[in-house]
């Protein structure tokens, strides 16, 4: 449900808005509240970029310049849809030019934790040392490391992981569970 | 918050307030589905009506098909079919150009898209709508042309003193 915002309205009414709300708010009313979305998401962007690029400015770069494309490409959003979904993919898409421009098919994750409900995690927990895991994740396709990380780090589900990669659902959960399995092969042999 | 953070979040919004980033009209984005859509529609029922008077043809000629291929293939309007791939062109530039987020199955649009042509092809050359476009349309003239010189078009034929 879309609320209208009054000028008597505080930006802590307005934070308690949804996202697909505030973007209604940007493209209708006031573009300050633009800030608010950029607040919302641009750390867990961050973290996502990094994952895919791996250099930190890069990732900085990647992020402006996708709150840039989605400011400018607000009215093609629908609302019906959720806004996540679609500025993580966005972000997708700009790492994605980064990789291919510096041929980085295998990207370095830097500061990830990932959480796991699967037997792999009892593994990793029982190496002690995230070092090891993080050589692992090195190894790891970015085709099966994206969705990995999207699932344990950014917790989306099979059909945001889905619709921000634009590959099948079936698709998704195949590329998880390679990735584990990958993850523990590689783990395992070093 | 980090500083490299607080300047993406400030960065981004002196840009809008300095108009130097501006959203795009909907009216761009509603263009871009109208041409891509027209593009979409022309591209198939140009597609079928060829699979459909190339069928016609060769089954009204029989074993001097090929050659009345050929008579088809130059009397054809071929700028109908320019208008469509221009439109799809167009459409699927624009389309690229903000609909980057939406997934779209490419697979199954092509594989529905050469169904239908197909499917339609066939069903158009079954019902007979092209025996009615001999008598009355746009390509009258043409399939006329094939049916009553036994495949030789009238126009190409010398006119008698």
């Amino acid at each position: 449900m879309y609320y209208i915002l009054t000028n008597n309205k505080t930006m802590t009414d307005t934070k308690k808005l949804t996202d697909e709300d505030l973007i209604e708010e940007v493209r209708l009313n006031d573009k300050e509240v633009f800030a608010i979305v950029i607040e919302r998401y641009e750390d867990k962007l961050l973290r996502y970029a990094k994952h895919l690029v791996t250099d930190e400015h890069k990732a900085v770069d990647i992020v402006q310049e996708s709150f840039i494309k989605a400011y400018i490409n607000l009215n093609s959003f629908s609302t019906t849809k959720k806004f996540s979904s679609w500025i993580y993919r966005i972000v997708h898409n700009q790492a994605m030019n980064v990789v291919k421009k510096y041929n980085k098919e295998t990207p370095l994750l830097d500061n990830i934790d990932y959480k796991s409900d699967e037997n792999i995690e009892k593994e990793f927990e029982q190496k002690e040392t995230i070092d090891k895991v993080r050589s692992c994740l090195n190894q790891i396709p970015i085709i099966y490391s994206e969705p990995l990380n999207l699932f344990y780090v950014e917790e989306k589900s099979y059909e945001e992981i889905s619709d921000i990669l634009q590959i099948p659902i079936g698709t998704v959960a195949t590329r998880i569970s390679r990735a584990k399995i990958i993850m523990k092969k590689i783990c395992l042999t070093n | 918050m980090s500083h490299e953070l607080e300047n993406i979040k400030d960065s981004v919004m002196s840009k809008i307030h300095e108009d130097k980033i501006k959203m795009k009209p909907k009216l761009y984005f509603i263009l871009g589905s109208i041409l891509t859509f027209l593009g979409l529609v022309g591209s198939i029922v140009m597609s079928t009506f060829l699979f459909s008077l190339i069928r016609f043809s060769v089954r009204a000629h029989g074993p001097m098909g090929e050659y009345k291929l050929n008579e088809l293939i130059s009397n054809f309007p071929w700028w109908t079919s320019l208008f469509a791939i221009l439109f799809l062109a167009l459409g699927i530039w624009l389309i690229h150009k903000y609909e980057f987020s939406y997934k779209r199955n490419y697979l199954h649009i092509i594989i529905v898209f050469i169904l239908a042509i197909i499917i339609a092809g066939w069903i158009i050359d079954t019902v007979g709508v092209n025996d009615k476009l001999s008598r009355r349309g746009p390509i009258q003239g043409m399939m006329r042309g094939y049916m009553k010189n036994g495949g030789v078009q009238i126009n190409s034929l010398p006119r008698l003193p």
